[in-house]
């Protein structure tokens, strides 16, 4: 593995690990639309953009 | 909503998908790649939608939005994990079709036998996938059954939807293989993503807007917006769903074996970017018809009718619930004859080609069509059962295969791994999950799949830290990915280079 995919490897886990965390710590008494539902679009959206970025150089 | 205007929906569906599936041909396949693989020649796009279709399934719309229903914003949380383990075909995706290319594997499980050095890794490896895939799909038919049987109140059987699911995903995977598989998903995920779309947003619309709708979850019902909330998405719960859907794009054959057919590296990033695009929206719209059959349908005994309740609802016109309804049908169908060639390309070439040696391609080939139909009704069989909530089903058969994911990582990234260490490994965490299973145990609150993937785990490296690895094949495999891994990568760069220079 390449130095660029460590790096963005262990970025997907962090994400991966604080969209476990949060909503069982910080956002258990959030009871609105902008509680665990928006942190885990928006997690959704970051996993996209990590995936744009890792891929960007796959070529025919 | 009338029994002959769903009558007429599914006859539609069926004649376009056959028309679809018809052109998809192209000449006869007589090879195990042109019939299982479509030549490892299908672009991004198609690859994309057929991706979406064949994971997301009558379990999405029917077993998530039951998920919502029951448990609250949880559910979005198991599956948006589900969808960042995705990020795994970004890691993996690239490595698996090297080694697709260069060594000519079909399965998944062929490519860890030859890696290992060791046919019983190919041959144990596609059993217990038969095992564990076979009642995830009759997860999917139940889907269809539930679904068709709650819509028309009983007018249209639970059996009646199954038959036709079963007897449909049949045809699709016979008429050209997975290339009538991969376009009449397209069409399926295509038809969905718009119709299902169009009902979230009237049904919102219908319960008073974005404000209105999260307004009434909020004061009426808060704990739908929390975890555990209700108390059903207990940490130890949520951790027991999602750890095996976190591997799903790894553990499960019948999607890591789309990583062998893209035509390039471009068509399989776009397969994936497409994937997520989908899979965002999928996921929504699931979550939004859960939440919407909380606010409409308080007190629903089975959590699975809450999807059908809707579509049934006054929100929804009734030709637009119709295609909706198809839609699903569809879905179940997508996921199944992916499934169903999966299987049968595993047992023809792992199981029948490590049985007997020296056997053609074209025997291969037909031996795979004739267990088609037989592995579809053993999938029938089960969703007969009728077990309770499709969801935790689902998640039990993929707990199963993911016991297979050490072995599988071990293949690109730990020369040192051995194929008695797989064999342990698989054949044991495999076995465990099926007593935790039957006895339904959850010892320390923990589900199958978590036990199942930490002693898989340990009995890999365990097992293959103390006998001897295949030294010759794991240097030569290994230094061929890794290699080319860096020339692929770095001849991209220099492309873009070339393209800046030349003031493109």
């Amino acid at each position: 593995m390449g130095k660029r995919e460590v790096f963005w490897g262990v970025v997907s886990c962090i994400v991966i690990l604080l969209a476990y965390i949060i909503p069982y710590t910080f956002l258990t008494n959030v009871a609105n639309w902008y509680g665990s539902f928006l942190l885990w679009v928006g997690v959704a959206f970051v996993i996209i953009i990590i995936n744009l970025i890792i891929t960007k150089d796959w070529r025919s | 909503m009338s029994n002959s205007l769903i009558w007429w929906g599914i006859i539609i569906y069926t004649v376009a998908s056959l028309f679809i599936a018809y052109l998809s041909r192209s000449g006869k396949e007589v090879s195990m790649s042109g019939y299982f693989l479509g030549n490892r020649k299908m672009n991004g796009f198609v690859s994309a939608l057929s991706y979406s279709a064949t994971t997301y399934s009558a379990f999405m719309m029917v077993g998530l939005a039951g998920l919502t229903y029951r448990g609250g914003v949880g559910a979005l949380g198991f599956e948006i994990i589900y969808f960042a383990g995705v990020t795994l075909v970004a890691f993996f995706g690239p490595r698996f079709w090297l080694a697709g290319n260069k060594y000519g594997y079909v399965t998944p499980s062929e490519m860890l036998g030859d890696r290992y050095d060791n046919k019983l890794v190919a041959v144990l490896i596609a059993i217990s996938t038969c095992i564990f895939l076979i009642p995830y799909s009759a997860v999917q038919l139940a889907g269809v059954g539930y679904l068709v049987e709650g819509m028309t109140n009983g007018g249209i059987s639970f059996t009646t939807g199954v038959i036709i699911a079963t007897v449909l995903a049949i045809v699709f995977s016979f008429i050209a293989g997975i290339r009538s598989v991969m376009w009449t998903d397209s069409l399926q995920a295509l038809m969905m993503i718009v119709a299902s779309t169009v009902v979230v947003l009237l049904i919102i619309q219908g319960l008073g807007g974005f404000s209105g709708f999260f307004g009434s979850l909020e004061a009426n019902y808060p704990d739908s917006l929390t975890v555990p909330g209700n108390g059903y998405w207990s940490f130890a719960t949520f951790l027991s769903m999602t750890v095996p859907w976190l591997f799903f794009s790894l553990s499960n054959p019948q999607v890591s074996q789309r990583m062998f057919m893209p035509s390039s590296l471009k068509s399989l990033r776009g397969m994936l970017l497409g994937f997520l695009g989908f899979g965002l929206v999928y996921t929504l719209v699931s979550v939004l018809w859960g939440f919407s059959a909380v606010i409409m349908f308080p007190g629903l005994e089975n959590p699975d009718v809450a999807t059908p309740s809707l579509l049934s609802s006054e929100f929804v016109p009734p030709v637009l619930g119709i295609i909706v309804m198809v839609a699903i049908i569809a879905a179940a169908i997508s996921t199944i004859d992916s499934i169903l060639l999966t299987l049968a390309s595993l047992f023809a070439r792992d199981v029948y080609g490590n049985m007997k040696p020296n056997v053609s391609e074209s025997r291969q080939l037909a031996i795979g069509k004739f267990v088609m139909p037989i592995i579809a009704i053993m999938a029938f069989a089960f969703a007969e059962l009728q077990l309770d909530l499709i969801a935790v089903l689902s998640v039990a058969s993929s707990a199963g295969l993911t016991v297979t994911v050490p072995a599988i990582i071990g293949t690109f990234f730990w020369k040192r791994g051995t194929a008695t260490g797989v064999i342990t490994s698989v054949a044991v965490s495999g076995l465990l999950v099926l007593m935790l299973e039957l006895f339904t145990l959850k010892p320390y609150g923990l589900g199958s799949g978590v036990w199942g993937l930490l002693v898989s785990t340990l009995l890999f490296v365990g097992v293959s830290l103390l006998t001897k690895p295949p030294v010759e094949k794991a240097e030569e495999f290994v230094t061929y990915i890794n290699t080319e891994m860096k020339k692929s990568l770095k001849s991209s760069k220099n492309a873009k280079r070339e393209t800046v220079n030349k003031g493109y």
